[in-house]
């Protein structure tokens, strides 16, 4: 055993309560300032890997544990979970469900309040930790109001707080736009370049590939191999896809998004627009007791989409690209100028109509009790023609691939198959454009050249395809235009 | 002035109670109740537990709270005089009263809920001694409750998508769909969020033994003393007017 490591997993084996074993026979180890990242496709067993390090299995993810898992001193199978707080920090990969508080600096105290440290100390650690991040101008905001990037940058500050020894980062990425990931991958430099020992588990390798020491492959719950940097750059491309995982280096992609994004954006394809915009200025307006003005208002050029392309809408977090869906689609009325559909100015119920969003978060959107009955759901309310609807929806779940669980409740589908489904509902009900917001977030290469594949087809089928994305292999890879909004 | 400086400038002015105090509002206002509390004692409370809200910068819902009860005693006392002619009127007034009788309630868990920073009510439940399979999901719920109304909007948009209208008027028309397709996936989004903000919590040292501290010093003032000496005189009110 190496007696310098701060995180050992040796000969680990685990299994969530009730289930197969999730990690097999795993050996791993982290140095003080050394960055082990956990590489593999979804379910291969990294994020376990991770839940053994920062102690939350097998305390709160409950299951059997045989092997030895240790993070500075602290055994995971015996310390208490609370103990693990001061030696590991954590974040994980949703930024808006792992904040605490309304104000972000309340966020950053909330571990020294934990840790019972005297309220004088606490203002003076908050402010250290702020500064060292550079994150001080973004202290004492509303969190809600903060993008996505900077609720990260929060989110790991607020875990570096107590100082801890070892980091452990759950798909930290899977949201971010590159500039937020820049801003992590100076924060995770300046911690490694504290001796902290650093685990991330990330889909995402192009973000922080100079930084890394060691990656370990994970597949099917088994430690593949373990690679040092070099040997790991050294490997051929084709070995990496085949493991699932996401490119090292995307300065091609990007190059070919901004070639896409130059080109011009209107009169583009044959035939008149499925949509349009003209004038288009998107933002909502404040809503206070006594004040009345805009609160955030963002200029689109003028846009034509066509049937059958497939438009990549690209732009920091926090630009106003889903404020642009929503009044695309028409739940949200524009500050000024027009959403034009076929050539014509749309009210906002035609676009409604016409329209299909696919959101982030597919389950907000699915509200039958069987996949069958979610994709004739219209039919049934609107008493029409059941008996050839059905054939019609057989026919689209077979194409989707979605026929073997037509009769399952869409709550227990898989993600992807989630997906698919609000594709295929958005198919029966004939609608003109198909908004997907963040459709690969989180996903590894497979899962997201799928969802690429799925985006063709539904856009061969006459269909304009609206992407919103930060994927930049997505975008390169199956857009055919791109609007960037910054 | 920046939006920031604007909002420290809001945060500093602003009274902040201590914990205790809101919750000595809401058991007076739950006893209230109990007692079926006449309206003096009900008007009473339902203004000075709007107090924490008026003064702890979350005017518009002190506001808010203080026009529905004005609304509903309007409510009650024009059925009180038109009932003799007009005998459905009798629905309205008795729900109308029905309601008044929660709002102490509601106006003190809306104080409670809006002005009490997560951190303050873990360290105040603390020094309650409240245990932690109380005090952990208190805090949970209380970061829970802003999400649920961005979830409905969700919910509604794309049930608007769909054609079906996810509105008020939907809701008088099909309650019971309406309420299946609305909660559903209310609740199974519920369910992920409260997980992640569990695991991040506890990731965070949320439920370390020992006593946790505040990062703004929590102790009784004066003005807490006052708040929980206001707080009972609807309770003196309502034992002297029966």
């Amino acid at each position: 055993m190496d007696s310098t490591a701060l995180c050992t997993l040796r000969d680990c084996t685990f299994a969530y309560s009730g289930e197969g074993a999730a990690l097999r026979n795993v050996t791993l180890h982290v140095r003080a300032g050394e960055l082990v990242m956990l590489v593999g496709p979804s379910g291969c067993g990294k994020t376990t890997a991770t839940r053994l390090v920062n102690g939350l299995a097998p305390r709160h993810f409950t299951g059997t544990l045989t092997g030895h898992a240790c993070t500075g001193g602290l055994e995971a199978s015996r310390a208490p979970l609370e103990s693990h707080a001061r030696v590991v920090g954590s974040v994980f990969q949703n930024p808006k469900t792992q904040y605490f508080h309304a104000r972000s600096t309340d966020e950053l105290a909330f571990p020294c309040e934990n840790a019972g440290m005297p309220a004088p100390q606490i203002r003076e650690r908050v402010r250290q930790v702020a500064a060292r991040f550079g994150i001080a101008d973004l202290l004492d905001r509303a969190i809600v109001n903060l993008s996505g990037g900077q609720q990260q940058r929060f989110a790991v500050a607020s875990a570096a707080v107590l100082e801890p020894a070892v980091m452990v980062l759950d798909e930290p990425t899977s949201n971010l736009d590159t500039a937020s990931m820049a801003r992590l991958h100076g924060m995770i430099a300046a911690l490694k370049a504290d001796g902290v020992a650093i685990v991330i588990a990330e889909h995402r390798l192009a973000w922080c590939a100079d930084l890394v020491d060691r990656y370990c492959v994970f597949d099917g719950g088994e430690l593949l191999g373990t690679y040092t940097a070099r040997e790991f750059e050294a490997l051929p491309a084709t070995q990496r896809e085949a493991w699932g995982l996401r490119a090292l280096d995307v300065s091609e992609d990007r190059a070919r998004i901004a070639a896409l994004a130059r080109a011009p954006h209107t009169s583009h394809g044959e035939g008149t627009p499925v949509l349009g915009t003209r004038g288009l200025e998107v933002g909502y307006r404040k809503r206070a007791l006594f004040r009345r003005g805009v609160e955030f208002s963002l200029r689109i050029p003028d846009v034509d989409v066509y049937g059958g392309q497939i438009v990549g809408i690209m732009g920091r977090n926090g630009a106003g690209k889903s404020t642009f869906a929503r009044t695309l689609c028409g739940l949200q009325a524009p500050l000024a100028g027009t959403v034009e559909l076929g050539g014509e100015s749309a009210r906002a119920s035609a676009l409604s109509r016409a329209a299909a969003l696919v959101m982030q978060d597919v389950h907000y959107q699915l509200f039958a009790e069987s996949v069958r009955a979610e994709v004739m759901l219209e039919t049934v309310q609107a008493g029409g023609e059941l008996a050839a609807a059905r054939e019609q929806c057989d026919a689209l779940l077979g194409e989707l691939d979605l026929l073997d669980v037509a009769d399952r409740h869409p709550m227990s589908l898989s993600g992807g198959q989630k997906q698919r489904l609000a594709i295929a509902v958005a198919l029966m009900g004939k609608k003109r454009f198909v908004v997907l917001d963040e459709p690969t977030s989180g996903l590894d290469r497979a899962h997201m050249m799928q969802v690429g594949a799925l985006l063709r087809e539904l856009a061969d089928r006459g269909v304009a395809v609206l992407v919103i994305t930060h994927d930049d292999e997505l975008a390169a890879h199956w857009c055919d235009r791109i609007l960037a909004l910054d | 002035m920046t939006a920031a400086a604007r909002a420290a400038g809001v945060r500093t002015r602003a009274l902040r109670l201590d914990p205790r105090a809101k919750l000595t509002m809401l058991a007076v206002a739950n006893v209230l109740m109990f007692l079926h509390a006449g309206p003096a004692a009900q008007s009473l409370a339902v203004v000075l537990f709007s107090l924490p809200l008026l003064f702890g910068g979350k005017a518009a819902a002190g506001v808010r709270m203080l026009a529905v009860y004005g609304v509903l005693c309007a409510v009650e006392w024009a059925s009180a005089l038109g009932v003799d002619r007009l005998p459905w009127l009798h629905i309205a007034g008795a729900t109308a009263a029905g309601v008044c009788m929660m709002m102490p309630c509601l106006t003190a868990g809306m104080a409670m809920f809006a002005t009490t920073r997560p951190g303050d009510m873990v360290c105040a439940m603390r020094r309650m001694r409240a245990p932690d399979a109380l005090v952990i999901p208190v805090v949970v719920m209380m970061r829970f409750f802003p999400t649920i109304r961005h979830d409905y909007r969700l919910i509604r948009q794309s049930l608007r998508l769909r054609g079906f209208a996810g509105g008020g008027m939907a809701l008088a028309r099909h309650p019971l769909r309406s309420l299946e397709y609305i909660l559903v996936p209310l609740l199974m989004n519920a369910a992920n969020v409260a997980r992640d903000l569990t695991v991040a919590g506890l990731a965070r040292g949320l439920g370390a033994p020992g006593e946790p501290t505040s990062m703004v010093e929590l102790r009784m003032r004066a003005v807490d003393w006052l708040a929980v000496a206001l707080s009972l005189a609807p309770l003196a009110v309502a034992a002297v007017t029966g």
